[in-house]
C-alpha cells in the first residue's frame, strides 16, 4: 500500500490527476515523489505537497483535507484509492474501473463521464455527480456511485448507463436530460427532478414535486427493482421491493422533449 | 443541447410581429428599446408599426412595461422553468398535467393560447432578462428559453436575445468567444482554455476562495456579489480599474483611475445583438485608458524572470 499525507491545504486548487493507481503502481518511491502536479499554472512535484510512504502499489491511501485537490483518480482503470478526509472536484472523473472510497465529503463532478468502477462517498457530495461535462453529449456510461449524505444540483445530468444512489436529500435538476441508467434518491429531491429526461429511471422514496410535463401512469411493483434492491443491499443501501410493503407510482416524461423516462415514487401500503 | 438562435435588432424592427419579454422590464431598464427597435417603429414587413405587432410580457409582478403589453402573464416567482418546459411540450402537442400547471400561477388555457400565438407568428422574438437568468434554476432557465426558441423554428421563424445590462458585457462575451472559444468561466492556467461555469466562473471562485489575486475591469462585484464573495475580495490583493471609485475600490489594495470609455477614451462597444460599434471620445482625460493600463501591467510582468517547470 502507498500512503500519501497532505502536508498542508494548498491556497489555490491543486490539480493532481497523477494520483491514480495506474500512474503510481509501477513506480518506486522516488519516482512517485517526482510526479507532476499543478498548483495554479505552476508545475510542482508531488512531494512538495504530500509525505509519501512506501513504493507504488495498486492500493493508495490519501490522508488530509483534500478539498482543494482536484482530479484524484482521473481515468483510473484498476486498484483502490481510499481518501481519509475530504476530496476535491472531479474525483474519479472518466474512471473506467477500480474503487474509490471517501471517508469525508466530496465536491462537484464526482465520477463525471465515468464508464466503470465504484465510488463510495461516506459524507456529502456536491453537484453534477456522474454528469456530462459542459458541451458533452453523455455523462456516466457505467459503474456505480454511492453517496451516504446529501448531494447538490444536476446529479446524473445526461447520464447514459450505471447507477447513482444518494441516501440524503438532493437539490434541483436531479437526472437532468438523463438518457439512461438508474438514479436512486433515498432522501427525496428538491425541484425539477427528471427535467428533460429522454430515457432512464429515477426512483424516489420520498414524495416529490414533479414538473407539469410528467404524467401519472400507474401504481405497480416493478420486478426489475427486486434485482436492484438485492444488489443495493450488498452495498449497504436498501430500497423497499416487497409487494406487500407498498407500490411505486410511475410518472412518465418528460413530455417537453418528448421523452420516455420514468420517475417511480414510493408509496407505502396504508395499513 | 444549447445554442442560441438569434438575429440583429434591425431584423426585429423590420420583421417581428410577435415580441415576448420574459423576466425583464424594458420600460425602465432599456427605455429606448420599444421605440427604436421592437414596438413602435414601422418596418419593411410590419408597415403599420405597433398595430402590426403583438407584445407579451411574462414577469412575476406588474411592472411599468406591462402597460405597453397586449398580454401580461404573471408567473409565480421561480416558476419560469416550469412554464417554459410546459410550453415546449404544448407546441409539440404533448399532454401536460393541468393541476401542476396551475401551481405556476398561469392556467393551462393561458399557456395553450400563448403556444398557439407563438406558432402562428410570422417572426417571433423572445427577449429575456435577469428576472429569468438570475433566479432559481439560473442557466437552465436561459437554456429552457433558448431551446423553446430553437424548437419553434419547426413551425415559424423564431429567435431569442438576452437583454444585457449596463457596461459592455456583450463585448466581454464576444471577445472571450473569438479568443478562447468560450464566452465566460474560462481557465487558462494549464496553457489552454478550459470552460466550466460553476468551477471557473467568478462568483463561484470567490465563494470557495480558490483565487489568490483579482483584477477587476469594468465591473463592480463589491456592489452586486454575495457577502462571502466580497469578503474574499477584501482578503486577497484586488486591483480595480475604473473611471470612478466603486464599492470594489473601497475594499481593493489598488485602484487605478482610468478614462471613461465613450466619453474620454475611444474603443468598441458591442450592442446587445452583438453588433460592434466604434466609440469616438468627445472629451480629453488626464487619465490613461483601460487598454493603456493593462498593456503597461503586461509589459512589467513580461520583464520578470521566466518561469520553468521544476522551479518554485
Amino acid at each position: 500500500m502507498t500512503t500519501l499525507t497532505l502536508k498542508e491545504s494548498p491556497t489555490v486548487p491543486l490539480e493532481a490527476e497523477t494520483l491514480a493507481p495506474d500512474v503510481i503502481a509501477p513506480l518506486r518511491h522516488d519516482a512517485i515523489a517526482a510526479l507532476p502536479v499543478f498548483l495554479g499554472k505552476r508545475q510542482r512535484r508531488l512531494d512538495d505537497f504530500f509525505t509519501i510512504e512506501g513504493d507504488g502499489s495498486d492500493e493508495l491511501e490519501v490522508r488530509g483535507d483534500l478539498g482543494r485537490v482536484k482530479w484524484i483518480g482521473r481515468g483510473m482503470t484498476r486498484g483502490k484509492i481510499t481518501i481519509v478526509g475530504n476530496a476535491g472536484m472531479h474525483l474519479g472523473a472518466y474512471m473506467k474501473g477500480g474503487t474509490i472510497e471517501v471517508r469525508g465529503n466530496a465536491s462537484d463532478w464526482v465520477g463525471a463521464e465515468m464508464t466503470g468502477g465504484l465510488i463510495h462517498v461516506h459524507g456529502d457530495a456536491g453537484g453534477q455527480i456522474g454528469a456530462a461535462y459542459r458541451g458533452s453529449l453523455s455523462g456516466m456510461n457505467g459503474g456505480i456511485i454511492l453517496v451516504e449524505g446529501s448531494a447538490g444540483i444536476e446529479i446524473g445530468m445526461r447520464m447514459r448507463r450505471g447507477i447513482i444512489a444518494v441516501k440524503g436529500p438532493v437539490r434541483d435538476f436531479a437526472g437532468l436530460q438523463m438518457k439512461g441508467g438508474t438514479l436512486f434518491l433515498l432522501g427525496g429531491a428538491e425541484l425539477r427532478t427528471g427535467a428533460w429526461m429522454i430515457r432512464g429511471t429515477i426512483v424516489c422514496l420520498k414524495p416529490i414535486a414533479l414538473l407539469p410535463t410528467f404524467s401519472y401512469a400507474c401504481t405497480y411493483d416493478p420486478v426489475f427493482l427486486r434485482l436492484y434492491g438485492r444488489r443495493l443491499e450488498e452495498l449497504g443501501f436498501s430500497i423497499p421491493y416487497q409487494p406487500d410493503a407498498g407500490g411505486y407510482r410511475r410518472y412518465s416524461g418528460d413530455a417537453a422533449v418528448p421523452g420516455k423516462g420514468e420517475i417511480l415514487v414510493w408509496k407505502p401500503q396504508v395499513a | 443541447m444549447g445554442g442560441k438562435v438569434t438575429c440583429t435588432l434591425g431584423e426585429v424592427k423590420n420583421r417581428a410581429d410577435l415580441i415576448v419579454y420574459w423576466g425583464g422590464n424594458p420600460a425602465e431598464c432599456h427605455p429606448r428599446h420599444f421605440t427604436k427597435y421592437t414596438l413602435t417603429q414601422k418596418g419593411k414587413f410590419v408597415p403599420k408599426g405597433r398595430k402590426d405587432r403583438t407584445m407579451i410580457l411574462v414577469d412575476i409582478r406588474e411592472t411599468p412595461s406591462a402597460k405597453a403589453a397586449d398580454i401580461f402573464l404573471q408567473v409565480r416567482p421561480s416558476k419560469d422553468f416550469e412554464v417554459l418546459t410546459t410550453l415546449r411540450a404544448l407546441i409539440k402537442g404533448q399532454r401536460v398535467s393541468a393541476e401542476t400547471v396551475a401551481e405556476t400561477g398561469l392556467t393551462l388555457e393561458q399557456l395553450q393560447d400563448f403556444a398557439e400565438r407563438m406558432k402562428k407568428a410570422r417572426f417571433g422574438v423572445l427577449f429575456f432578462g435577469m428576472g429569468l437568468s438570475m433566479t432559481r434554476g439560473k442557466h437552465m432557465n436561459s437554456a429552457a428559453l433558448l431551446s423553446l426558441a430553437a424548437e419553434l423554428n419547426a413551425f415559424t421563424k423564431f429567435v431569442a436575445m438576452p437583454m444585457r445590462g449596463h457596461g459592455n458585457v456583450t463585448g466581454g462575451d464576444v471577445v472571450m468567444r473569438w479568443t478562447t472559444g468560450y464566452p465566460f468561466g474560462v481557465n487558462l492556467s494549464r496553457g489552454y482554455p478550459r470552460f466550466n461555469p460553476g468551477e471557473f466562473s467568478t462568483v463561484d471562485l470567490l465563494l470557495r476562495g480558490d483565487n489568490d489575486a483579482a483584477l477587476i475591469l469594468g465591473a463592480d462585484p463589491g456592489a452586486t456579489m454575495p457577502q462571502p464573495a466580497i469578503d474574499h475580495l477584501a482578503r486577497i490583493p484586488t486591483i480595480v480599474l475604473d473611471p470612478k471609485v466603486t464599492h470594489t475600490s473601497r475594499l481593493a489594495r489598488v485602484h487605478i483611475t482610468t478614462a471613461a470609455t465613450g466619453i474620454s477614451a475611444p474603443g468598441t462597444v458591442y450592442r446587445m445583438d452583438e453588433i460592434p460599434l466604434p466609440l469616438r471620445p468627445a472629451l480629453k482625460s488626464p487619465y490613461p485608458t483601460d487598454e493603456d493600463v493593462v498593456r503597461r501591467i503586461y509589459k512589467a510582468v513580461a520583464k520578470k524572470p521566466a518561469w520553468f517547470p521544476g522551479t518554485k
